[in-house]
C-alpha cells in the first residue's frame, strides 16, 4: 500500500457564519494523481487554502507524512513539501522569471541571486521543456499559458512532493495543454503526488488515478477513475441528476431581435464579433478564459473604452464605451465579480436593491423614502429575497442571495431590458443556482433578453436557448436549442478546426 | 464528548487557542455601542466634576471654538465617506476664503463678501473633486498640490500678512448671539443639519455612499462618479469657506494662520465620531459627536491645568483607540 | 523617449524633470552665475539633508501601497529627543532619536498588520500623538541645544558642496538602493507592492516586511529630524504642512507610483533634488518667495494628473 503523504481529519472552516467546509476528511498517497471536482462554492478552494496555510481551520487536523502539523503559512507548507499553483496566478509581474521562481522560498539567503539557485531553476525549466527561456525576462512579457508553466517550474525547483493545481488548463492553448499533461505524467512517474482541481472532466479521466468530489462544503466521495462514469461524476457533483437543475423551457415563440451586434472589436481581445439575440431567450457565449467572451459582455455593457462596432438595441443604435448611455437603454450588467463590482457591502440590502432606481423615486433630487421602501420590498419579493433581510447588510448575505440582489436591481424597469451577465452562478451553491435559473426564465417570460457567459459547460448546455462559441477572440459557431451539443461546443472552444460556419 | 458541540449553531467557532489578536482587541459590532456609551458617560462625569466647566464663559468659548473646526469636519466627512480618505487643503481654504471675504467686504459690502468667499472655496475644492472623480487622480496628492498652490498664490498676490476689515462695517445679524447661543454655533448646527439631510435624503447623498463603498460597482451601474465626487468636494469647500467667513467676522481680520492644523483636527473628529476612513459609511451626526467629544476633552484638560499642547497628543491617542476598537473580528 | 517620460518610467522621468529644472533655472539666471555656483549646490544639498530621508521613508511605504503620515510627526519628535538627551554626548541623542523612530515604526506597523487596518488612519493617529508629544516637550517654544560645536561640525563643508549632515543623509538612500537591488528583501518589496496576495501565496512573509518598512521610515524621519535640530542648535515643532508637501512631492516626482510597486530609492533622491534645486534656484536668481510654492504645487498637480489611471482613457474617448 502506497504511503500516505497527506491525511486530513474532520476539517471545518466557516467564514462569517457561513460554513465553507464541514467535517472534511481526505487522504492522498505518494505518486497518486487525485482530481478534486465540485461546483463553484463547493469548498475546493477553501480546502486548498487550509492545506497551504493561507488560512487556518476552525477545527480538525492536517497530517503530513503521518504527523499532525500546524501549517501557519505558505512558507511552512512549502517546507513540508506542498506546492500550489492558484487559478489567479501568483507571479509578481515586474520581477524576472528567476526571481519569481524563488520568491518567498525559505531556502534563499539574503543576497539572493546565487548560481546554485539559478542552476536549480534552470533544471526545473528544462524538465518542463522550456529550458530555452531567458531566466531574467520579466514575467509580465509572458502569455498566461507561459506564466502557468513558470508557476509549475517554481514548484519543481522547490522540490514540492505534492503539487496542487487549481484549474491549470483553463487558459491554455491545445499545445500547452498537451505539454502540461505530459509533464504531469512525467512528474508522477518521478514519485510526486498531484492534486488536480478541474472542471474539465475529459482531462480528469485522462490524467488522474482517482477523483474526490466536494459538494456544499463536504467531501462526498472518492472513487478510482475506473469505477465511475462521467454522468455519475456529474451527479455526485450536483447532488441531483442533471435534468432536474434546469427549468423547462416554454414553447418556442417567435420574437424580434433585441440585440444586434456587428463587427465588435476590442483591441487584443475580440475581433470582428457579431451576434443577434432575440428577446425572451437566453443566449450563452461559451469560451474559455482568454477567448474574449467576457470582454464581449463588458464591451456591450459600455465598460470597455476601446471597443468599436455597431450595436443596435431594440431597434435603436447604442454607443459603446459609456455606461450611463447603456443603462439608459435598459442594457444592464452583472459582473462576474460581485464582491468588487456589484455589491455595496456596507450598505443595507434595501439600499443595494434601489441603487439603480434612485432617480425614479426622487423629486428634484430629494428621495421619497416611503416609496423607495415599498419598491424595494416588491423587488425583494420578485427575486426571492426574504423581506426580513432588507435591513441586513448586503455583505453578510450568502453568494446566492447577493446574486439575487443584483438581479433584483434589473427587474421592474420601464421596458424589458437586456441583461448582460458574466458567469452569473460563480461561487453559488446548488440550491441557489436552481433559484437563479428560475429567475432567469421568469425574466425571459417578461420579454427580457439575456446574454451571458459561463465557464461551466454543463450549465451552458442546460440553460441556454442559443449558444455562440468563441475561440481566441473570434466567434466560431452558433447553435440553436435543438442543436446544442456539448461535444461540439467543447471542440469549438478548445481547438476549432478551420471551417466556416454561419454565426450570426 | 463532541456531541454537544455538533449541535451548536455554526456561528460559534470552536477555537483551540485565541490565535487571532483581532478578536481579542477588536470589539465585535454588537459591543461597540455599549463601549461608546460607557466612554461618553465617563467623559460626562469627568466634565461635570471639573471646576469651571459649567460656567457661562467656558461653555460659550467651547461652543465657539467647536464651530469653526466643526464646519470643516462636516465637509471632511463628505470627502471621507466618498472614499477619498481626507483632504489636506481644507485648512488653507479656510484661511484663503477668510482673506477673500475681508477683501471683498472692504471692496463691495458684506453680501458681496459672502458670495465671493463661498464661491471661491467651493470652486477651489470642486476643481480637485473633478480631477479626482474624472481622471481618478490620487486624492491625497491632489489636495497636497492644491495646498501648495493656495499658499503660493496668496503669497504672490501679496496678501500673506493680515488683512483687516474696514472700520464701521456692519455685519448685521451675523455677529453676536441668537438667544444666548453664539451665532457661530448656530451656523455650525445648521451646517450639520444640511450635511446630514443631504446624505440621508438626496440622490446625491446616496451616490456619495456608493462611490465610497465600491467605485467599480458604481461604474458598472452607470452613475456618473465625477459628478458625485466633485459635489462632495464642492460642499466641503463651501463649508470650509463658511468657517473662514465666521472667523473673519469674529476677529475682524483674516490671515493664512486661520485654518492651520484644521485638516488634522477635522479628520480626527471624523474618525473619533465613528466614520471609517475607507469610506462607504458614516454620517454627519457621528462627526458632530466626534467634534464635541474632542472639544470637551480639550476644555476639560485645559481647566484641569494641562497646557494646550496636550490637545494634539490626547486627540491622537483617542483616534488610535477608536480606530483599533473599530476592527471587526470577522474579516479573514 | 517621450512616451517613457509620460508613462512614468521611474528611470527616465525623474532625471528628465531634474534636467529641465536645472536648464530653466540656468536660463533664468542669464549667465549671472548666481545659480550655477558652489553656494547653490551646497544649499541644495542642505535642503536634501532635511527633506530627503523623510521623503525616502514615505516613498518606501508608498511603494507597498501604504502611506506613512507619521513621518512628519517623527521628524519633530526626533529633534526634541535628540536635543533633550544629547546635551552631553551628541551620539547618545542620535541613538535615542533613532530608537524612538524605530519603535514608533514597529508599533504602527504591528497595529496595521495584525489588526488589518489601513495605514492612513493608524499613521494619522501616530502623527497626532508624535506632534502632540513634541508640542508638550517643547511647550510650543523651541528647546535650545547647548553643544554648538556639533552644529558647526555638521555644517562643515566637504568638497565645497556637501556637509557632514548631507553626507549622512545620503546613507539611508544608499542602504535602501543596495537592499532593493541585491537582496531578497528588495525583491519581496517589489512583489508586495505589485500584488500583495500573490506574494503571500508564494511564501513571502508579507507581515514582517510591512512592519520592517514602517520601521525603516520611522528611522529615516528620526535621523533627519535629529540632525536638523543639531545643526540649528534648537528643536521645535515643525508645521505639518511644511514637511508633507515636499516629502510627498519628492516621492511622486521620484517615480513612486501611487498604485504601488514602482519606484527606486535613487529615483526618490532625484525627486528630492528636484525640489531642492527649485528652492535654491529660485532663491538664487532672485525670484519672489512664492515661486517655490507655486512651482511645487503645479508640478505635483501635473504629475498627479499624468499618473491618474483614467486620464488617457478620458482624453482618447473625447477625441472619438
Amino acid at each position: 500500500m502506497a504511503q500516505e503523504i497527506i491525511s486530513v481529519d474532520r476539517l471545518c472552516k466557516s467564514y462569517a457564519g457561513v460554513d465553507a467546509l464541514r467535517d472534511v476528511s481526505f487522504s492522498l498517497a505518494a505518486g497518486e494523481i487525485r482530481a478534486i471536482c465540485g461546483e463553484n462554492g463547493a469548498g475546493k478552494s477553501t480546502f486548498v487554502k487550509l492545506l497551504m496555510g493561507i488560512t487556518q481551520p476552525d477545527s480538525g487536523s492536517i497530517s503530513i507524512d503521518g504527523r499532525v502539523r500546524t501549517i501557519v503559512g505558505p512558507q511552512r507548507a512549502q517546507g513540508l513539501g506542498l506546492g500550489f499553483v492558484a487559478q489567479e496566478l501568483s507571479l509578481a509581474p515586474r520581477l524576472s522569471i528567476l526571481d519569481n521562481i524563488w520568491l518567498g522560498s525559505a531556502d534563499v539567503p539574503l543576497i539572493h541571486r546565487r548560481p546554485r539557485f539559478r542552476a536549480r531553476a534552470q533544471e526545473a525549466m528544462e524538465l518542463l521543456g522550456i529550458g530555452d527561456w531567458d531566466l531574467d525576462r520579466p514575467v509580465a512579457t509572458l502569455t498566461i499559458g507561459q506564466q502557468q508553466l513558470v508557476e509549475i517550474a517554481r514548484l519543481l525547483a522547490r522540490q514540492a512532493r505534492v503539487l496542487i493545481l487549481d484549474e491549470p488548463t483553463a487558459t491554455l492553448t491545445d499545445a500547452e495543454i498537451e505539454r502540461i499533461l505530459g509533464v504531469l505524467k512525467l512528474v508522477k512517474a518521478r514519485g510526486h503526488s498531484i492534486i488536480y482541481i478541474s472542471h474539465r472532466l475529459g482531462e480528469v479521466f485522462e490524467l488522474c488515478d482517482s477523483v474526490s468530489v466536494f459538494r456544499n462544503g463536504e467531501h462526498v466521495a472518492t472513487k478510482p477513475v475506473g469505477e465511475i462514469t462521467r454522468d455519475g461524476l456529474i451527479e455526485l457533483m450536483l447532488g441531483r441528476s442533471f435534468g432536474e437543475m434546469y427549468p423547462s423551457v416554454p414553447a418556442h415563440r417567435q420574437a424580434g431581435n433585441a440585440v444586434v451586434v456587428e463587427g465588435l472589436n476590442v483591441p487584443d481581445a475580440v475581433y470582428d464579433f457579431s451576434l443577434t439575440a432575440p428577446s425572451g431567450k437566453i443566449l450563452c457565449i461559451a469560451g474559455q478564459i482568454g477567448s474574449g467572451a467576457s470582454m464581449v459582455i463588458r464591451a456591450l455593457a459600455g465598460l470597455v473604452y476601446g471597443a468599436t462596432g455597431r450595436v443596435i438595441v431594440n431597434g435603436r443604435p447604442m454607443r459603446l464605451g459609456a455606461v450611463p448611455h447603456c443603462v439608459s437603454r435598459n442594457v444592464l450588467f452583472l459582473s462576474e465579480d460581485r464582491a468588487a463590482e456589484g455589491i455595496f457591502h456596507r450598505m443595507k440590502v434595501l439600499d443595494n436593491l434601489v441603487a439603480t432606481s434612485l432617480g425614479a423615486h426622487a423629486l428634484l433630487g430629494v428621495l421619497n423614502w416611503p416609496s423607495l421602501g415599498r419598491f424595494a420590498a416588491r423587488l425583494a419579493d420578485r427575486v426571492g429575497i426574504d423581506r426580513q433581510r432588507l435591513r441586513a447588510y448586503a455583505g453578510n448575505l450568502s453568494g446566492g442571495n447577493q446574486q439575487k440582489l443584483l438581479f433584483g436591481r434589473a427587474v421592474e424597469r420601464s421596458e424589458p431590458g437586456i441583461m448582460l451577465m458574466n458567469d452569473p452562478t460563480r461561487g453559488i451553491d446548488v440550491g441557489a443556482r436552481a433559484d437563479i435559473y428560475l429567475l432567469m426564465r421568469k425574466l425571459c417570460a417578461l420579454g427580457y433578453s439575456l446574454i451571458m457567459t459561463s465557464s461551466d459547460l454543463e450549465e451552458v448546455v442546460g440553460i441556454a436557448d442559443i449558444v455562440v462559441t468563441m475561440y481566441r477572440g473570434r466567434a466560431v459557431a452558433r447553435y440553436e436549442r435543438e442543436g446544442i451539443d456539448m461535444a461540439s461546443i467543447m471542440v469549438d472552444i478548445t481547438h476549432p478546426t478551420p471551417r466556416s460556419k454561419a454565426v450570426a | 464528548m463532541t456531541e454537544p458541540l455538533a449541535r451548536w449553531p455554526s456561528r460559534i467557532h470552536v477555537r483551540a487557542m485565541p490565535e487571532n489578536w483581532r478578536r481579542l482587541v477588536g470589539a465585535p459590532r454588537n459591543r461597540l455601542p455599549a463601549i461608546r456609551a460607557v466612554f461618553i458617560l465617563l467623559l460626562g462625569i469627568l466634565a461635570l466634576t471639573t471646576p469651571g466647566f459649567l460656567s457661562k464663559p467656558s461653555i460659550l468659548s467651547l461652543l465657539t471654538t467647536v464651530s469653526f473646526i466643526g464646519c470643516v469636519a462636516v465637509g471632511m466627512t463628505l470627502i471621507t465617506i466618498s472614499g477619498n480618505i481626507m483632504s489636506f487643503c481644507l485648512g488653507a481654504i479656510v484661511g484663503a476664503s477668510a482673506m477673500i471675504f475681508i477683501a471683498a467686504v472692504n471692496w463691495g459690502g458684506v453680501a458681496f463678501g459672502f458670495v465671493a468667499a463661498l464661491v471661491s472655496g467651493a470652486v477651489l475644492d470642486a476643481a480637485q473633486g473633478f480631477a479626482i472623480g474624472w481622471a481618478r487622480a490620487n486624492p491625497i496628492m491632489i489636495s497636497i498640490a492644491m495646498l501648495a498652490l493656495i499658499y503660493g498664490v496668496v503669497e504672490a498676490v501679496g496678501a500673506d500678512g493680515t488683512v483687516y476689515a474696514q472700520a464701521g462695517v456692519s455685519y448685521g445679524m451675523f455677529k453676536g448671539d441668537v438667544a444666548g447661543i453664539p451665532i457661530e454655533f448656530v451656523t455650525f448646527l445648521c451646517v450639520t443639519a444640511i450635511g446630514q439631510l443631504i446624505l440621508s435624503f438626496t440622490v446625491f447623498g446616496r451616490n456619495v455612499y456608493m462611490v465610497g463603498g465600491s467605485i467599480r460597482a458604481v461604474d458598472a451601474i452607470g452613475v456618473r462618479t465625477w459628478r458625485t465626487v466633485s459635489g462632495a468636494y464642492l460642499w466641503a469647500g463651501l463649508f470650509s469657506a463658511l468657517a473662514g467667513i465666521m472667523l473673519s467676522i469674529r476677529y475682524g481680520s483674516a490671515s493664512m494662520d486661520y485654518g492651520v492644523g484644521y485638516d488634522y483636527e477635522a479628520v480626527a473628529a471624523v474618525l473619533v465620531g465613528g466614520t471609517l476612513i475607507k469610506g462607504g459609511e458614516g454620517s454627519i451626526l457621528r462627526t458632530l459627536g466626534g467634534v464635541m467629544i474632542i472639544a470637551i476633552i480639550q476644555v476639560v484638560l485645559l481647566l484641569r491645568g494641562l497646557r494646550q499642547e496636550w490637545q494634539y497628543l490626547i486627540s491622537g491617542l483617542i483616534v488610535l483607540a477608536v480606530i483599533i476598537l473599530h476592527t471587526r473580528g470577522t474579516r479573514d | 523617449m517621450m512616451k517613457k517620460f509620460l508613462r512614468n518610467d521611474p528611470h527616465v522621468r525623474p532625471i528628465g524633470i531634474l534636467a529641465a529644472c536645472i536648464l530653466l533655472l540656468s536660463l533664468a539666471d542669464w549667465g549671472q552665475g548666481r545659480f550655477l555656483s558652489m553656494a547653490t549646490a551646497f544649499s541644495t544639498f542642505e535642503i536634501f539633508a532635511t527633506v530627503g530621508p523623510v521623503a525616502l521613508g514615505l516613498g518606501m511605504t508608498m511603494m507597498i501601497r501604504e502611506f506613512d503620515l507619521s513621518v512628519i510627526g517623527m521628524f519633530s519628535m526626533a529633534g526634541c529627543i535628540a536635543v533633550l538627551t544629547g546635551a552631553q554626548h551628541p551620539w547618545v541623542g542620535i541613538a535615542f532619536a533613532l530608537a524612538a523612530g524605530l519603535a514608533a515604526g514597529i508599533v504602527q506597523g504591528f497595529i496595521i498588520v495584525r489588526l488589518r487596518l489601513g495605514s492612513v488612519g493608524v499613521t494619522l493617529g501616530g502623527l497626532l500623538v508624535l506632534v502632540g508629544g513634541a508640542s508638550v516637550l517643547t511647550e510650543n517654544r523651541s528647546i535650545p541645544y547647548g553643544n554648538m560645536q556639533v552644529a558647526l561640525d555638521l555644517a562643515a563643508q566637504l568638497a565645497g558642496v556637501f556637509s557632514v549632515r548631507s553626507l549622512v543623509a545620503l546613507v539611508p538612500f544608499i542602504a535602501a538602493a543596495v537592499v532593493m537591488a541585491v537582496t531578497r528583501v528588495g525583491r519581496d518589496i517589489v512583489a508586495i507592492g505589485s500584488d500583495r496576495r500573490a506574494a503571500m501565496i508564494a511564501g513571502v512573509n508579507v507581515e514582517a516586511q510591512i512592519v520592517g518598512i514602517f520601521a525603516f521610515s520611522g528611522v529615516c524621519a528620526a535621523l533627519s529630524g535629529a540632525l536638523l535640530s543639531y545643526s540649528l542648535a534648537s528643536a521645535s515643532v515643525v508645521g505639518i504642512s511644511v514637511i508633507i508637501v515636499p516629502a510627498a512631492a519628492a516621492a511622486i516626482l521620484g517615480g513612486v507610483s501611487l498604485s504601488g510597486g514602482t519606484g527606486r530609492p535613487l529615483g526618490i533622491a532625484v525627486g528630492v533634488l528636484i525640489l531642492a534645486v527649485l528652492s535654491t534656484g529660485f532663491n538664487a536668481v532672485g525670484a519672489p518667495p512664492y515661486a517655490n510654492d507655486v512651482a511645487m504645487g503645479a508640478i505635483l498637480a501635473v504629475v498627479a494628473m499624468l499618473d491618474a489611471p483614467h486620464l488617457m482613457r478620458r482624453l482618447s474617448w473625447r477625441s472619438r
